[in-house]
């Protein structure tokens, strides 16, 4: 469960004040696979920050499971990051000296499972998003659509509540976004995980539970 | 926790095996040629001094040298002398020497340099004077009538050349006339002229203590006595055994006697040296800094991805650090490698400097010196950079 109450995000030029984000709230229940939309510029991918930990509000609170996380330090944030949160980046991020395996590897080591554990959950995972057989691949190796893949097999290797993405289709084809989208929904369905996702095209909305559309960094519609 | 350290060395090692070689090639030998810089001039100048205080100690000095008491001018009993220093134990040899200035002329060429009155054979066990004879031959304990003249001092035809007063060129089998100081006038054959490479040794002329005794009246007289100990270094406390066996005579070590000029230069020596060392561990710093420093900040952006992904900073720095430590330690082994080839290839053909050829002289506190200081550098250039980078925000870092 999210729930964001009066958030905010002004950027200061100067006298210029930009209201990336201006007094939002939102609350997404456990499961959900909801959509946000709107034109560029209006704050999606400041407002999938703030719920991603990688950004502070201005104003406002946000409290994700329980716990008020505008309370917790930098290392609290980088915790829960690890362990709640996934977060899928429109350009991949993946580490290119890393292979596909060895990217997933990174997060599930670093949060205390054995290599054993970790090597196996990397294959489990790796054969979910259908790329059992480029574990060794290196990202430049890789086609978009397939790193696309390995970025999801990341942020899913710690079974994380909240799955967050933020334009992970914009560089792909529509062949490409369907194999996305359609993996993204199977993990939805199947393993309860809650998807917030930025988008900004039309046809993908039939994948989404609900959509919050954003303008002028205000909800105008979808906020629940 | 160790788990955290596996982990960093993990992105280490991959950062580095699946990185830009080139980059790190380069780095790797910017640190050892840093290396070498930082070993090789101060090396070659502690060759120098210890060529310098060797020259002192084997042709001028010995290790020790024994003057008169305090009250006296020279010494006497040099036999009796002579035999009891030459029992205490650590002392392999001793020669007394009786020096003093003489007037040497030279078809109407006239200079005053330093006579020197020795026995040739305890010389031998003391000095390499004799290994530097250039024409003609050594002398002997029983020669009268001739004289050892040094290369300088015997100068060339083409006066122009000299640059201190000479006798314009003499040789071997020429007579010159000597006139001491008690007005006493000879004639000398010359025997041999000497090339030692030590200035104090070529400026000098050297005749036998008999002959000299014979013009002065004298017996068992002397003003030195050179003493040759088993080990260098250990001078002072050789000069309290002497005392203790009972040499009432003053003692003094070489390096007390060593000329002010000499000193100097050694001390020139220092300061260059110090001023070279400082210089080098500016460079190396800066360059090991600027060159990881670049690197890490190079990767700035997946450093923010890192963190984006719940990875904890001090991992992030760890992993760094541990890719400045390879750095350091492949560029301090190459440095080590290259610093061999060099010093082989300067033993194989040596440079040469007045007084001979000079061997680097690798100190293994310069060495040390050098390690750690490239160490701390590499720690700090390793640190710095990835701890700024993770303590910006983590959207800034992954803009790039
Ligand atoms: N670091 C920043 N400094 C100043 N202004 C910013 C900063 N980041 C975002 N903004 C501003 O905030 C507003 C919202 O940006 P945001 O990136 O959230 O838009 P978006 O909806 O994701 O757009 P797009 O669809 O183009 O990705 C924009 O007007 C942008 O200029
Ligand atoms: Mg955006």
């Amino acid at each position: 469960m999210i729930i964001g109450s009066n958030l905010a995000k002004i950027y200061g030029k100067g006298t210029v004040e930009v209201r990336a984000l201006d007094g939002v709230d939102i609350r997404i229940r456990k499961g959900e696979f909801v959509g946000i939309t709107g034109a560029s510029g209006s704050g999606k991918s400041t407002l999938l920050h703030l719920l991603g930990l990688l950004d502070r509000p201005t104003t406002g609170t946000l409290v994700i499971d329980g716990v008020d996380v505008g309370l917790l330090g930098e290392r609290g944030r980088t915790l829960f990051r690890l362990n709640r949160l996934g977060y899928v980046f429109q350009d991949y991020a993946l580490v290119p000296e890393l292979t596909a395996e060895e990217n997933i590897y990174l997060p599930s080591r670093v949060r205390g499972m054995t290599v054993k554990e970790c090597t196996r959950a990397c294959r489990d995972i790796l054969s979910l998003v259908g790329l059992r057989d480029r574990v060794d691949f290196l990202p430049g190796e890789m086609s978009g659509g397939e790193q696309q893949r390995v970025a999801i097999a990341r942020a899913l290797v710690n079974n994380p509540a909240i799955i967050l993405a933020d334009e992970p289709c914009a560089n792909l084809d529509t062949r490409n976004s369907t194999i996305i989208l359609d993996l993204i929904r199977k993990l939805n369905r199947e393993l309860k995980q809650t998807v917030v996702m930025v988008s900004h095209e039309e046809w993908h909305q039939k994948y989404f539970d609900r959509v919050i559309v954003l303008k002028d960094g205000k909800i105008v519609s979808g906020g629940d | 926790m160790l788990e955290e350290e596996q982990v960093a060395f993990f992105l280490a090692s991959r950062l580095i095996t699946r990185g830009n070689k080139g980059t790190i090639l380069l780095t790797i030998m910017i640190i050892a040629m840093v290396f070498v810089n930082l070993i090789f001039l101060p090396s070659i100048i502690a060759g120098i001094v210890v060529l310098f205080n060797q020259q002192n100690i084997d042709y001028s000095y010995g290790n020790l040298v024994i003057e008169p008491r305090e009250d006296q001018l020279l010494i006497t009993n040099v036999k009796e002398l002579q035999q009891k220093i030459n029992r205490v134990p650590g002392v392999v040899a001793s020669t007394p020497r009786y020096t003093g200035a003489a007037t040497i002329v030279s078809k109407g060429k006239s200079t005053t340099p330093l006579l020197i009155a020795i026995n040739p054979e305890d010389e031998k066990q003391v000095l390499k004077i004799h290994t530097g004879i250039a024409s003609g031959d050594y002398l002997n304990d029983g020669d009268t009538g001739q004289i050892l003249i040094g290369t300088t001092l015997a100068g060339n035809k083409d006066q122009k050349v000299d640059r201190t007063p000479t006798l314009g060129g003499v040789d071997v089998g020429k007579t010159v006339e000597v006139t001491f100081r008690n007005g006493i006038t000879r004639q000398y054959r010359i025997k041999g002229i000497i090339a030692s490479g030590q200035f104090s040794v070529d400026s000098s002329a050297f005749i036998t203590r008999k002959e000299l005794e014979s013009v002065l009246g004298t017996t068992d007289t002397a003003n030195q006595i050179l003493v040759k100990t088993q080990m260098t270094g250990n001078e002072d406390a050789m000069r309290i055994t002497l005392m203790q066996y009972g040499i009432q005579e003053k003692i003094w070590t070489w390096q007390d006697k060593s000329a002010d000029f000499l000193k100097s230069i050694v001390g020139s020596f220092d300061i260059i040296n110090v001023i070279s060392t400082i210089v080098s561990l500016v460079i190396a710093v800066v360059v090991i800094f600027i060159v990881i420093f670049i690197n890490t900040v190079y990767r700035r952006k997946q450093i923010g991805i890192l963190q984006a992904i719940g990875i904890d900073r001090s991992i992030i720095i760890k992993s760094y650090i541990f890719q400045a430590l390879f750095i350091f330690a492949s560029g301090t082994l190459a440095g080590c490698a290259l610093l061999f080839v060099l010093l082989q290839y300067l033993t194989a053909s040596p440079l040469v400097f007045p007084g001979g050829p000079v061997a680097p002289v690798l100190e293994p506190m310069l060495l040390f010196r050098a390690i750690v200081s490239l160490f701390i550098v590499s720690l700090i250039a390793g640190f710095l950079p990835s701890w700024l980078t993770t303590r910006e925000d983590i959207l800034s870092a992954i803009r790039g």
